[in-house]
C-alpha cells in the first residue's frame, strides 16, 4: 500500500497579533512546527504502515523553511518525503494549493490512501482533504475518529453532531483524521538528526504538470480583502468575593436580579 | 458573467429533521439578500420536511426526493448538486451550514465548480453588486478576515451554527419545486451505516440554554458527581474540555472548542478551566460566563462576566448550595 500524508507547518502558538504598521499578521518569533491534527494523520498512517508494511511518503507545500516538519515526519516513521516550493505558488487559497497537491500525488503515481489532518490551527478551514479527493477523482470520508485497515480497503468510524457512521471504504480513498483517531508519538531532536540521512525531495512548479492559470494568486478565487482583531466583547470581569458562600451568594443575586437565573416553575 | 440571480442555502438534514442551523440561514440571508433565497432540500422519498422549511420563509425550495442521496456519500451529494446546478445555472451565492456534513460537501463541489469558498464564518452581507462579504475567523479566532470571491460564481461559505438567529416568517409566496429525475451514480468505494448517536441528555450542548463546564482539573469521580449535582439544580447539560473526552461518558458532542461544538447558552459557567484559546473559541456566543479557578492569572478570566477566584469545587458546592 502507499500512503501519501500531507501535512501543514503552522505557527506554534495561534495566539498571534497583527502588525499595526503593515496590517498583516505578524509571525516574528514565533516558530513553526507541525500542525496538530496532521500528527494524528501520521500516526494514523503509522499504525497502518505497521500492520501492511505500507510505504509513507509525506508531503507539504510552502517555502523551504518548511523542510523541518518534513524532517520531523521522517523521523517519525516517513519513508520519504516531497516538499514543493516555488514562488509561483505563493498567494494561493485552498482550491489553487489543493490543485498543486493533487498534481504532486498524480506525479508520485498509484496512491491508495491519502491523509490529512481535519483541518490546520492557522487556517481552520479543513477544505483540503475534499478539494484534493476532488481533483484526484476519488471518494473521502472526512473527520475520521477511528481507523482500521482490513481486507481490501478501511473500516472508518465517523461521528456527525447527531449520527454514528460506521464506513467501510475502499481503496483508492482519501481520509482526514480527528484529533479523536489516535495518540501521535513524539521524537526528540537526536532521532530528528538521525532522520537527515533520508532526504527531502524538493519539487518546482516546473516538476508538476500544472496548467498556470490554476496556480499561486492567479489560481485563487478567494480574496482576502481585509484582516482585523476580532472585536472584543465587552466583559465585565466582575470579581466574585473570596469566600465560596458569599461569592455564590452574590452572584445568584446578580443573576436573578438581571434575570439570566429566573426561578424554575 | 451570467448566473442564476438567487442565493442558495443548503438544507442540511439530521436523521429526518432539519437541522435548525438552516432555519438561521435563511433568517438571515432574508434579511441581507436583494435577490431571491433559495433553499435546496434533499431528503428521503417519503419525507416532506420543505413544509417544515417554509415557515421560515424562502423565497424557493428546491426539493430533491432521493433516498440513495440521504445516505451522506459527499462525492455523490456533490454529482447530484453538480447536475442540478448545470440545469439552473450558477446561483450567486451558495452557503452551507459549517457542520461536519457542509464542510464534508462544500468543498469538494467548490474544487468540482473551481469557485472560492470561506469556511466556517461569523458573518456575512451583501454589497450592492450581489458581493458577498464573507467574516471568518483564523489562528483560532484570534484573528477576522473579511473574504470575497470577486469573479466566480457561486461564491459559496460555510456558516457556523448559532451565530444568527432564527425566526419564522409567513411567506405565502414560497415555491416549491420538485426534481424527480436527478440521475444517482452510485459511489460503490464506501459503504456508509449510519446510526443516531445515544441522547444520553435530552439536551445537547449546542442547543442548551445552560451548561455547566468542567475541565481537566474536575477529573475525579468526585469533582465530576459534583458538577452533574450542579448542572441538574441548575437543569444545565455537562460540557466539557478535550481532555475529558477520554472519560468513556463524554466524547465530541460534549465536547466544547476549536475541536468540538459552539454553544451559546443563556449561562455558562466555568469549573476549573484554564481558558485555552482553542476552548474559548467555541465559547464566545455563550451570553452570560462565570468562571471558576484556583489560578487568578487564569485566560478564561478575561473571557467571563463574573468570576472567582479559589477552589473550583468548593464554588460549585457553595453555588448549589445558594440555589436551594
Amino acid at each position: 500500500m502507499k500512503i501519501v500524508v500531507g501535512i501543514k507547518q503552522v505557527p506554534e502558538t495561534t495566539n498571534v497579533k497583527i502588525n499595526e504598521k503593515t496590517k498583516n499578521i505578524d509571525r516574528r518569533g514565533i516558530s513553526g512546527v507541525i500542525n496538530q491534527y496532521d500528527r494524528h494523520a501520521l500516526e494514523a498512517a503509522f499504525e497502518i504502515k505497521a500492520k501492511t508494511n505500507a510505504e509513507v511518503i509525506v508531503m507539504t507545500m510552502g517555502p523551504d523553511d518548511f523542510v523541518v516538519s518534513l524532517q520531523e515526519a521522517l523521523a517519525l516513521g516517513a519513508d520519504s518525503a516531497v516538499l514543493l516550493s516555488d514562488r509561483a505558488f505563493a498567494g494561493a487559497d485552498t482550491l489553487a494549493t489543493g490543485y498543486v497537491l493533487s498534481e504532486a500525488i498524480k506525479k508520485i503515481g498509484d496512491v491508495d490512501l491519502v491523509l490529512l489532518g481535519q483541518q490546520s490551527v492557522d487556517a481552520d478551514t479543513g477544505q483540503m482533504g475534499p478539494i484534493i479527493s476532488e481533483f484526484l477523482d476519488i471518494s473521502q470520508v472526512t473527520y475520521a475518529s477511528k481507523l482500521d485497515v482490513e481486507e481490501g480497503g478501511l473500516r472508518i468510524k465517523r461521528y456527525l453532531e447527531n449520527i454514528e457512521q460506521d464506513i467501510t471504504a475502499k481503496l483508492p480513498v482519501l481520509v482526514t483524521v480527528t484529533d479523536q483517531a489516535n495518540d501521535p508519538k513524539y521524537v526528540n531532536i537526536v532521532e530528528i538528526a538521525k532522520s537527515f540521512e533520508k532526504e527531502v525531495t524538493t519539487w518546482h512548479a516546473s516538476d508538476l504538470n500544472l496548467d498556470a492559470d490554476r496556480v499561486g494568486q492567479a489560481g485563487s478565487p478567494s480574496v482576502v480583502r481585509s484582516i482585523s482583531s476580532p472585536k472584543e466583547v465587552v466583559k465585565d470581569n466582575y470579581k466574585l468575593p473570596d469566600n465560596p458562600q458569599d461569592a455564590a451568594d452574590e452572584l445568584v443575586k446578580i443573576l436573578k436580579d438581571k434575570n439570566i437565573l429566573v426561578e424554575d416553575k | 458573467m451570467e448566473f442564476l440571480k438567487e442565493n442558495w442555502i443548503f438544507a442540511e438534514v439530521d436523521l429526518n429533521k432539519v437541522n435548525p442551523i438552516t432555519y438561521q440561514l435563511i433568517t438571515k440571508m432574508n434579511q441581507i439578500s436583494e435577490l431571491p433565497v433559495t433553499v435546496v432540500l434533499v431528503e428521503g422519498s417519503s419525507e416532506s420536511l420543505e413544509e417544515d422549511i417554509k415557515e421560515y420563509g424562502p423565497d424557493k425550495i428546491i426539493t430533491i426526493k432521493n433516498d440513495q442521496l440521504v445516505q451522506g456519500n459527499d462525492l455523490e451529494m456533490t454529482n447530484a448538486l453538480d447536475t442540478l446546478i448545470e440545469k439552473t445555472g450558477r446561483p450567486n451565492s451558495f452557503v452551507f451550514a459549517a457542520t461536519v456534513v457542509g464542510r464534508s460537501l462544500a468543498p469538494r463541489l467548490q474544487a468540482r465548480l473551481r469557485t472560492g469558498l470561506t469556511a466556517d464564518c461569523l458573518d456575512l452581507h451583501f454589497e450592492d453588486d450581489g458581493t458577498l462579504v464573507q467574516t471568518k475567523p483564523s489562528y483560532g479566532d484570534n484573528i477576522m478576515c473579511e473574504i470575497v470571491v470577486p469573479n466566480h460564481r457561486p461564491q459559496m461559505a460555510t456558516v457556523r451554527s448559532n451565530v444568527f438567529e432564527a425566526k419564522k416568517l409567513n411567506n405565502p409566496m414560497t415555491k416549491v419545486i420538485n426534481i424527480t429525475n436527478l440521475k444517482v451514480v452510485q459511489d460503490k468505494q464506501l459503504t456508509i451505516s449510519s446510526k443516531p448517536l445515544p441522547q444520553e441528555s435530552a439536551e445537547s450542548i449546542t442547543e442548551a440554554n445552560r451548561i455547566v463546564a468542567i475541565g481537566r482539573g474536575d477529573k475525579t469521580e468526585e469533582n465530576l458527581t459534583n458538577a452533574k449535582r450542579l448542572a441538574d439544580k441548575l437543569h444545565a447539560v455537562i460540557g466539557v474540555t478535550r481532555p475529558l473526552t477520554d472519560l468513556e461518558e463524554f466524547d465530541i458532542n460534549d465536547q466544547i472548542g476549536q475541536s468540538g461544538q459552539s454553544v451559546s447558552p443563556d449561562i455558562l459557567i466555568n469549573l476549573g478551566i484554564s481558558g485555552a484559546v482553542q476552548y474559548t473559541a467555541g465559547i464566545s456566543n455563550a451570553k452570560t460566563i462565570v468562571s471558576a479557578n484556583t489560578d487568578k492569572d487564569a485566560p478564561i478570566f478575561k473571557h467571563s462576566d463574573y468570576y472567582y477566584v479559589g477552589n473550583a469545587e468548593e464554588f460549585s458546592k457553595a453555588l448549589e448550595k445558594a440555589l436551594q
